[in-house]
């Protein structure tokens, strides 16, 4: 059974793409329009990594992440912020919230999923 | 007194100007993504173009006998190969669209910004009393503290996310 990847954008044209690259690597994709959204659909279904942006309306993406990992069924699941933030100060931001890596837009659908695929198969 | 309206006015125009200043820079900065944004999609568009038309090339190969199946299927699979390649790079021209809406949201804040430091000047502003200096002083120094406010307001909750200044692929970090 296909692995599933929950992407969290508020842009709709980057879950487009990402979607896009994603199921075309063979994987299910849940998409979410902002961290609030998010969150609703990880606690209506367990997914095996979780995709966020940081700079979202509302919820943000460290919000997030710090909401999933107090969720039991999302202690181990790899989460990995993809954002255009690149500064050392919000990486270890990420890092503390529970974030497994963090990559920086825009993204490259071969090296993407050749990540993901170390991280879940 | 001159010297308390010349200091309000140079107030005014430093936060004028901090704000026309963050939207040059976010201007020229969308102009250089999008500007590589298209060429990489040209690319993009021209090469698959050209992978398309040996795929059709080696499809009439096929039907015309010329070449052993196995053969074909390998140039098949050699140009999906490719194909794939060229729109990978498209889907990372693509995403220009989500940096410079972030930039475009940044440069809207600073005009509204703008607005809110000319509008402490404007309707807003305390009725400069006509009779007294010591009034006169007194609100000229509360539409500069205003015109302070606003912008220290801004500044704090108008960051720049957005660095990119090439479209290219970004770093991934595996922590």
């Amino acid at each position: 059974m296909a692995k599933t990847i929950l992407a969290v954008d508020d842009s709709g044209s980057l879950r487009q793409m990402l979607a896009f690259s994603l199921k075309a690597a063979g994987y299910g994709v849940i998409e979410a329009v902002d961290g609030e959204d998010g969150l609703e659909k990880a606690r209506k279904q367990t997914v095996d990594l979780v995709l966020t942006d940081q700079n979202m309306p509302g919820m943000d993406g460290l919000s997030l992440i710090k909401a999933l990992r107090g969720m039991k069924n999302y202690q181990s699941v790899p989460i990995l912020m993809l954002t255009t933030e690149s500064g050392d100060d919000m990486k270890a931001m990420g890092k503390a919230a529970g974030a497994n890596g963090w990559m920086v837009k825009p993204f490259d659908p071969a090296r993407l999923t050749e990540v993901i695929r170390k991280l879940i198969g | 007194m001159n010297a308390q309206v010349v200091r309000l006015l140079s107030g005014v125009s430093v936060h004028g100007d901090q704000h026309l200043a963050e939207v040059e820079r976010d201007l020229v900065q969308m102009d250089g993504l999008l500007d590589e944004a298209i060429k990489k999609l040209c690319a993009s568009f021209m090469a698959i173009h050209h992978v398309v038309d040996q795929q059709q090339d080696a499809l009439n190969g096929l039907l015309a006998g010329g070449m052993p199946a196995t053969e074909c299927s390998a140039r098949f699979e050699m140009l999906r190969g490719e194909i794939n390649q060229h729109v990978g790079a498209a889907v990372t021209g693509l995403q220009f669209q989500d940096m410079t809406s972030q930039l475009i949201g940044r440069m809207v804040q600073h005009l509204a910004g703008l607005r809110d430091v000319f509008d402490a000047l404007g309707t807003n502003a305390p009725t400069l009393p006509e009779s007294s200096n010591e009034s006169l002083l007194h609100a000229l120094n509360h539409i500069s503290e205003r015109v302070g406010a606003c912008c220290n307001e801004l500044a704090g909750s108008v960051r720049s996310t957005v660095n990119q200044r090439h479209m290219e692929s970004g770093d991934i970090e595996l922590f």
